[in-house]
C-alpha cells in the first residue's frame, strides 16, 4: 500500500467545495481542474470534470467505478495517434 | 454516390523473405481483417490477407495469388488498407462509430430555435472515463464537449450533423485555494 490508511485518500481542498457546489446547482457544468493528483471520492460521483493534461481539459465524467483513482489517470498526457476504426461511442 | 471508406490498417516492413509483412490493424479486434474479405488500398488495389502468426500476415492480389516476394511487398510498406463503411456491422441504440462521429458539422441552437454552426467534430477521445467530442472551430480554439444526452441531444449523422449544449465550464485554479479556505 502506498500510503498509510489512517492518512485518507489525498485530495485538493477546495475540489471539495466545488464539487459540493455544483452538485447544489444542478447544472450541467464541467469542472475544470489542474489537480491531477486528487483521488476520485464518491462525492464526485456524476459531476463531469475538465482534467488538465498539460495541453487542454479532457472531460472526464466520474463513475463509482473511478472511485479511488486518480484524477490524471483519466488524462492521459501523451499524444494518443487514434482510436480503433471500428470503436462505438455509446451515449451516455 | 461515392462509398464512404473506413481506414482499417496499414501495410508495415516485409518480415522475412517469404513476401509476408506486419500489418498494423485499426480495429478492435485483428481477426475481423481476414472477415471483412477484400479491402481497398489508398492507391485502390485490392488485397486480401491472412494471418499467420502475431501481427504478420500474408497478402493476396485481386486475383487470389499469393505474394511471395519480399521485394514485391516491401513497395507496399505504409499503404493503408479500408474498407467499405457498410461492411461494419450496425451498432446498436445510443451507440455511434466513430469514425461516423468524425466530420459531421456541430450545430448550436438558439432560444429563438436558430441554428448556428459552431464547427466540425475533430477528434473522438474515450480514455475510459467516457466519449467527449473535440470540436474544431474556424476561428478560436477547439472545443471539448462531453458525449451525454445534455451536451449532445440530437444526432443525425445521414445529414452530417449532430447539435450541442456546449455545458458551463468552472474552472478551479490552485491558487484560489486560499481565497476558499
Amino acid at each position: 500500500m502506498a500510503r498509510s490508511v489512517w492518512k485518507g485518500p489525498f485530495v485538493d481542498g477546495y475540489l471539495l467545495k466545488k464539487a459540493e457546489a455544483a452538485r447544489a446547482s444542478g447544472r450541467n457544468d464541467v469542472i475544470k481542474i489542474w489537480s491531477r493528483r486528487s483521488t476520485i471520492l464518491p462525492q464526485f460521483v456524476g459531476l463531469v470534470f475538465g482534467v488538465y493534461n498539460g495541453h487542454k481539459f479532457l472531460p472526464v465524467q466520474v463513475s463509482e467505478n473511478m472511485v479511488g483513482h486518480k484524477f490524471g489517470e483519466f488524462s492521459p498526457t501523451r499524444t494518443y495517434n487514434g482510436h480503433a476504426a471500428d470503436k462505438k461511442a455509446k451515449r451516455s | 454516390m461515392k462509398t464512404q471508406l473506413v481506414h482499417i490498417g496499414t501495410i508495415g516492413k516485409p518480415h522475412g523473405v517469404r513476401g509476408l509483412v506486419h500489418l498494423h490493424p485499426c480495429v478492435e479486434n485483428p481477426k475481423d481483417l481476414e472477415k471483412y474479405g477484400e479491402l481497398v488500398d489508398d492507391r485502390g488495389e485490392r488485397w486480401t490477407i491472412s494471418w499467420q502468426s502475431g501481427k504478420v500476415a500474408a497478402l493476396y492480389d485481386s486475383q487470389k495469388k499469393r505474394i511471395d516476394d519480399r521485394n514485391a511487398v516491401e513497395k507496399l510498406t505504409n499503404r493503408k488498407l479500408y474498407i467499405p463503411r457498410n461492411l461494419l456491422p450496425e451498432p446498436e441504440e445510443e451507440e455511434f462509430y466513430f469514425s461516423d462521429l468524425i466530420g459531421l458539422q456541430a450545430k448550436i441552437r438558439h432560444e429563438d430555435q436558430s441554428e448556428e454552426l459552431f464547427g466540425t467534430v475533430h477528434i473522438v477521445h474515450d480514455y475510459g472515463a467516457g466519449v467527449s467530442l473535440e470540436i474544431k472551430r474556424d476561428q478560436g480554439e477547439n472545443a471539448l464537449i462531453p458525449f451525454t444526452k445534455i451536451c449532445v441531444p440530437e444526432i443525425d449523422i445521414k445529414s452530417g450533423w449532430l447539435l450541442i449544449c456546449p455545458p458551463n465550464e468552472v474552472e478551479v485554479r490552485p491558487s484560489n485555494t486560499k481565497d476558499q479556505s
